[in-house]
């Protein structure tokens, strides 16, 4: 009796430390308590919203696709927009065709020291398991960016489920046309493509 | 054989042993719980709504556990929780070694590996022993701590508050 009445003692204090501690750390080191990765509502009900009203957002109108007028030769149908799932994966050789043209958004999954470490030339750090991932979504939002333009998200490849999970965050957001970079950066630094090494894109 | 198992002498060692390597263990995690929580999502077990707090309150359990087995306060609390972490660790690499589903162990280090499949596997069963062996560590402490109960002790005992009051 007495050992679980002191199991609960230690276990608050340990909830207490953890919020001090949390609460004291920096952006890279803070977690959010409870994670907004499943609150992937928003998206279907507001659609669905959006549905009975008169569209703001309209998905595919018929000519006014940019991307994929201006490059039909290079897999447009792959990386059209796609508004019925949150990302797609594409290959290496698709992603550096977006690299190409230049002003495909390029945005980091991984964690703020691996950004540091290298990252690919341009993308933008959204270190999808720091605190400060959703406020990064939302400026990125904010910035008005087509929602119907191609974004490309990467983290390591492999098992790695960052960059998925980024993809979904952005799809909530509302952008249709997210690309998951399905082999991610190991491929991006074998391909001996563009690398920037620090805090900058 | 019995008497030297639960000696002080044994459980004073074994105290300072775990207590050493749940400090270890806990300090890498707390200074990284966003790292922490990505691991603990690999392992695929705990509901997402709960990830996060389990990944920020765990180590500090582990690590207050540890201290208080270090300082002789609480011991067998301090004991059973680290026992029933170690259970909670053991069924945790023991699920995904069946599913086959290789994670890092992440036990005292947040980085995520670049390994093979196969050696991440050979590590998980690494790790399960290694916890067998912390768990008989608990063991021993829990056993050596047990409160004294039963009628002989309890004559023992107040002989003794019998003697300790008699001679002031």
């Amino acid at each position: 009796m007495r050992l679980i009445g002191r199991g609960i003692v230690l276990l608050g204090a340990a909830v207490v430390c953890a919020a001090v501690s949390n609460a004291l750390a920096g952006p890279e080191r803070k977690l959010r308590w409870f994670s907004s990765a499943e609150a992937t509502e928003d998206r279907f009900s507001s659609a669905e919203a959006a549905a009975s009203k008169p569209a703001p957002v309209p998905a595919t109108p018929g000519g006014a696709d940019p991307p994929a007028s201006t490059a039909p030769a290079m897999g447009a149908p792959e990386l059209a927009p796609h508004p019925d799932k949150p990302w797609v994966e594409i290959s290496g050789d698709q992603v550096s065709a977006l690299f190409a043209r230049g002003n495909v958004p390029f945005l980091d999954a991984r964690r703020t020291a691996a950004y540091r470490e290298g990252h690919i030339q341009g993308a933008r750090p959204f270190p999808v398991w720091e605190a400060d991932v959703d406020d990064r979504v939302k400026a990125f939002y904010a910035e008005g960016h087509d929602p119907n333009g191609a974004i490309v998200v990467y983290c390591t490849g492999g098992d790695c489920e960052d960059s998925h999970m980024l993809g979904q965050k952005l799809f909530f957001a509302g952008f249709n046309a997210v690309f998951v970079y399905r082999d991610g950066f190991p491929d991006w630094q074998k391909r001996a493509l563009p690398v920037t090494k620090g805090d900058k894109p | 054989m019995k008497k030297a198992f639960l000696s002080p002498w044994l459980s004073i060692r074994v105290q300072f042993v775990l207590a050493a390597v749940f400090v270890v263990a806990a300090i890498s995690k707390i200074a990284d719980p966003p790292g922490f929580a990505h691991q603990l999502h690999n392992y695929q077990l705990v509901p997402g709504y709960a990830l996060n707090a389990f990944a920020l309150v765990m180590p500090w359990l582990e690590l207050l556990a540890g201290l208080a087995l270090f300082a002789g306060l609480w011991r067998r609390t301090a004991a059973a929780i680290l026992a029933v972490l170690l259970l909670a660790f053991m069924g945790a690499l023991g699920i995904n070694l069946a599913r086959r589903h290789p994670i890092d162990c992440s036990c005292f280090s947040t980085a995520a590996t670049q390994r093979s499949d196969e050696e991440r596997l050979a590590d998980m069963k690494v790790a399960i022993l290694r916890d067998i062996g912390l768990l008989a560590l608990c063991a021993q402490v829990l056993a050596a701590t047990r409160p004294v109960t039963g009628q002989l002790s309890q004559r023992v005992l107040s002989q003794r508050g019998a003697t300790m009051s008699a001679s002031p």
